[in-house]
C-alpha cells in the first residue's frame, strides 16, 4: 500500500521534471526569435556567408517555417542528440561540449564536495557550541556568501599561484592526480560562495532542530551527546541541507564560466563565455539546453531521495 | 526514602530568578501532583529532577532522585540516572517522538545505550508495545510516529518510559495535548503501570481536578515558589491557600453542583515579576500591609502545610 503511493508520487515528480524541460526547450528555442531584424543576422553574427549556408542556417533553425514547425524540428533534432553545427568551430555543438564535460564535471564535483564537507561542519559546530564559535561563523558565512566568484579568483590567484606558487596558475593538468591539483584553485574559488550558503542554512537547521522537543526528550532518556548529534539533530536537517546542496550543485555549472576563464581551464563554462562573445548561437543553446538539464535532474534527484530521508514528505500527498 | 528529595531549590538565569526554595518529596509507590499555572515553574521543578536546566541556569539546593545527587552529579552519573533509573513523559507526543525515525528505534534507542544487545531489545521493544496496549506490535514498531494518533503515540512514550524500568516517573502534562477520551485512558494506563511497578510518580499538570483524581498528594506552585501541599482529598475539601482556592473556583466541577465560575483576577506572575512578601497578595481578595513585608514561612493549616498569614480566612 504504501510501496504504491511512493512509487505514484515519485512517477509524478518525474512527470514533473519532464514538462519543466519541456518549457524550457521553448524558452531556449523562443531566445533566438526573439533577437530583433532577422534572426538569420544573430547567428551568421557578421560572418560572410554563402546563401547555401545561409539556407542551410534558415532550415537547421527552422526560420523557413511557423514557429511550432520550426521548433518541432530543432527538438527533433536534439532528441537525436544533434544539437547543430558551431558557427566558430564549424564541429558538431554535441562534440564540442561532450569533449569539455568532463573538466567541467569534475570541477562542479570537487567543488560541491568541498562547499558541502567544510560548510556544514562549519554550520554544526557554530550551532552546537554557540557563542563566540557562532558568531565568528556567521561573519565567515556571509563574509563567504558575499564573496563574488572572480574576485576569489583573482585573489587566491595572486596568493596562491602567483605569490607563493604552490599551485599553478592555468591549464586542467593531465593524469588524475595533476588534474584535482591545477583544479583545487578554480574548486576553491567556486566553492566560497556555496560554502556561505551552506553554513548559514546549515547553521539554522542544526540550531533549529537542538531547540526541538524531541532533542530534550533525547537528553531526558540519557542518549549520550554525540548520539543525539547524528540521531537526532543532523539526521532531521539532512532534508533541508540536501535541497540546498541541489540547488547549489546546479549554480556551480552557472560559476564555471567565470572560474573557468579566469584559471585558463578549457570547459564548457569558458566555452559558453567564447561562444557569447563571438555570438555563436548553436553553442549557447546548446549548453544553455545542458544547464538546464543539469538543474532539473539534480533536483529531482533529491526530491526522489527526500522521502528516505523523511517519510512525512510523501504522507502529505494523495492518501492511501 | 523517597525516590525523589528536592529541597530549597533556587533557580535562576543571569539576573531572572525563575525557582525560589522549592521542596518537592516523592516517595516510593507514591503519586504526587504539582500544578500551576504556566510560568509558576512545575516544569523547571520536574526538570529539574533529571538534572535538566536551562542553559546558563544557576542552580543551589539539593535534588536527590532515585538516590543520585543530581546537582553533584557528572555527565556520567546522570547519562546513568537517565537510562535506568529515572524517566520523563513529555506533554506532546509528536514533538517528543523524533518523526524521522522509526517507532521500533525510539524505543529501542535508551535500552541499547545502557548496553542491552540489539536482539534482546528488539524483543523488549514489542514487550513494551504490547505492556501499553498497541495491538500488532511487530507492526507498529517498523512504523513512523505520523502513522500513529496522538494518543496511541503517547502509549509509545510511555512504553519508552517504561523500558527503563524506573524507579520515578516524570509526567509533565501527559495528557493535556490529547482528546479527553484519550487523556483519561493514559491517565489509566499510567496508573495501572505505577501500581504493578511500585514507581514513585511527579505528576505535573494545571489541571487541578486531573491531579485530585490521580495524585496521592499534591503541591500548589505559584510564581516559583510552593504555596501549599496537602493530600488531595484535603486539599479538595478544604484549601488553605487562597490561590489554591481561587483555582478551584475557577474551574467548572463536573460534580452536579452548578457552583458559579469565578475568574481570578489579574494574570499569572513569573517569580522574577511578583511583588515583594506573598507573590500572590497582588491577586488576593484577603491581602493587606502585613502580605508586603515578607514570603510567608511554610507552616500547618489543617492537613495543608501553607506559606499564607491567614490560612483560617480562607477555610475556618
Amino acid at each position: 500500500m504504501k510501496a504504491r503511493t511512493l512509487s505514484v508520487w515519485a512517477a509524478r515528480r518525474a512527470l514533473g521534471a519532464a514538462l519543466t524541460v519541456l518549457v524550457a526547450t521553448v524558452v531556449v528555442y523562443g531566445a533566438l526569435r526573439l533577437v530583433p531584424g532577422d534572426p538569420v543576422v544573430a547567428l551568421s553574427a557578421g560572418r560572410r556567408l554563402t546563401p547555401e549556408q545561409i539556407e542551410a542556417l534558415r532550415h537547421r533553425h527552422g526560420l523557413d517555417r511557423g514557429f511550432l514547425q520550426g521548433y518541432l524540428s530543432w527538438i527533433g533534432g536534439v532528441l537525436r542528440l544533434d544539437l547543430g553545427t558551431s558557427l566558430n568551430y564549424q564541429t558538431s555543438v554535441m562534440s564540442l561540449i561532450t569533449g569539455r564535460l568532463g573538466v567541467s564535471g569534475l570541477l562542479i564535483l570537487y567543488s560541491a564536495t568541498l562547499a558541502a564537507a567544510l560548510g556544514t561542519a562549519v554550520a554544526l559546530v557554530s550551532a552546537v557550541r554557540g557563542g563566540v564559535a557562532d558568531r565568528i561563523a556567521s561573519v565567515l558565512a556571509a563574509a563567504a556568501t558575499a564573496t563574488p566568484t572572480f574576485v576569489a579568483s583573482i585573489a587566491l590567484l595572486a596568493l596562491f599561484s602567483i605569490g607563493l606558487g604552490w599551485f599553478p596558475a592555468t591549464g586542467a593538468g593531465t593524469g588524475p592526480a595533476d588534474r584535482l591539483w591545477h583544479l583545487t584553485l578554480p574548486a576553491v574559488a567556486m566553492a566560497i560562495a556555496a560554502f556561505g550558503v551552506l553554513a548559514r542554512v546549515g547553521n539554522a537547521a542544526f540550531a533549529e532542530q537542538l531547540g526541538r522537543e524531541h532533542v530534550v526528550a533525547a537528553r531526558s532518556r540519557g542518549v549520550g551527546t554525540a548520539a543525539v548529534i547524528r540521531r537526532h539533530v543532523v539526521r532531521n536537517a539532512l532534508a533541508p541541507l540536501l535541497t540546498v546542496v541541489g540547488v547549489l550543485v546546479a549554480s556551480l555549472f552557472v560559476g564555471t564560466a567565470v572560474v573557468e576563464t579566469a584559471f585558463g581551464l578549457d570547459g564548457v563554462g569558458s566555452l559558453l563565455v567564447t561562444s557569447v562573445s563571438r555570438r555563436d548561437f548553436p553553442v549557447v543553446q546548446g549548453i544553455a539546453l545542458i544547464g538546464i538539464a543539469l538543474f532539473v535532474v539534480v533536483n529531482t534527484l533529491v526530491d526522489l531521495v527526500l522521502p528516505l530521508i523523511d517519510p512525512r514528505v510523501t504522507a502529505g500527498g494523495p492518501r492511501r | 526514602m523517597n525516590v525523589l528529595d528536592i529541597a530549597g531549590l533556587r533557580l535562576s538565569v543571569g539576573d531572572v530568578p525563575l525557582l525560589a526554595d522549592v521542596t518537592v518529596r516523592v516517595g516510593r509507590a507514591e503519586t504526587v501532583g504539582l500544578v500551576g499555572e504556566s510560568g509558576s515553574g512545575k516544569s523547571l521543578t520536574s526538570r529539574a529532577a533529571l538534572g535538566m536546566f536551562p542553559r546558563g541556569a544557576r542552580v543551589t539546593g539539593h535534588v536527590t532522585a532515585a538516590g543520585v545527587d543530581v546537582l553533584a552529579a557528572g555527565r556520567g552519573a546522570l547519562r546513568d540516572l537517565r537510562r535506568t533509573r529515572a524517566a520523563m513523559v513529555f506533554q506532546d507526543p509528536r514533538a517528543s517522538i523524533n518523526p524521522v525515525r522509526r517507532v521500533g528505534d525510539y524505543l529501542t534507542e535508551g535500552l541499547r545505550a545502557s548496553g542491552v544487545p540489539a536482539r534482546e531489545a528488539a524483543a523488549r521493544a514489542l514487550d513494551l508495545l504490547d505492556q501499553v496496549g498497541i495491538r500488532d506490535p511487530g507492526r507498529a514498531v517498523r512504523r513512523h510516529p505520523h502513522e500513529f494518533s496522538g494518543g496511541m503515540l503517547q502509549r509509545v512514550v510511555i512504553a519508552g518510559a517504561l523500558a527503563a524500568e524506573p524507579d520515578l516517573l516524570l509526567a509533565d502534562e501527559p495528557t493535556t495535548a490529547l482528546d479527553v477520551t484519550t487523556q483519561a485512558e493514559v491517565v489509566a494506563l499510567l496508573k495501572r503501570l505505577q501500581r504493578d511497578r511500585g514507581t514513585g510518580m511527579l505528576f505535573v499538570t494545571h489541571d487541578l481536578d486531573l491531579a485530585a483524581a490521580v495524585c496521592d498528594r499534591v503541591y500548589v506552585m505559584y510564581a516559583g515558589r510552593v504555596v501549599e501541599e496537602a493530600p488531595s482529598a484535603g486539599l479538595f475539601r478544604a484549601p488553605a491557600h487562597p490561590y489554591t482556592r481561587a483555582l478551584l473556583e475557577a474551574s467548572p466541577s463536573a460534580r452536579g453542583e452548578r457552583a458559579e465560575i469565578r475568574a481570578i483576577r489579574g494574570r499569572p506572575r513569573s517569580l522574577a515579576e511578583a511583588p515583594s512578601g506573598c507573590s500572590f497578595r497582588d491577586r488576593c481578595p484577603l491581602a493587606d500591609d502585613a502580605c508586603a513585608r515578607k514570603v510567608p514561612d511554610i507552616r500547618p493549616h489543617g492537613t495543608s502545610l501553607v506559606a499564607c498569614l491567614r490560612p483560617q480566612e480562607v477555610t475556618p
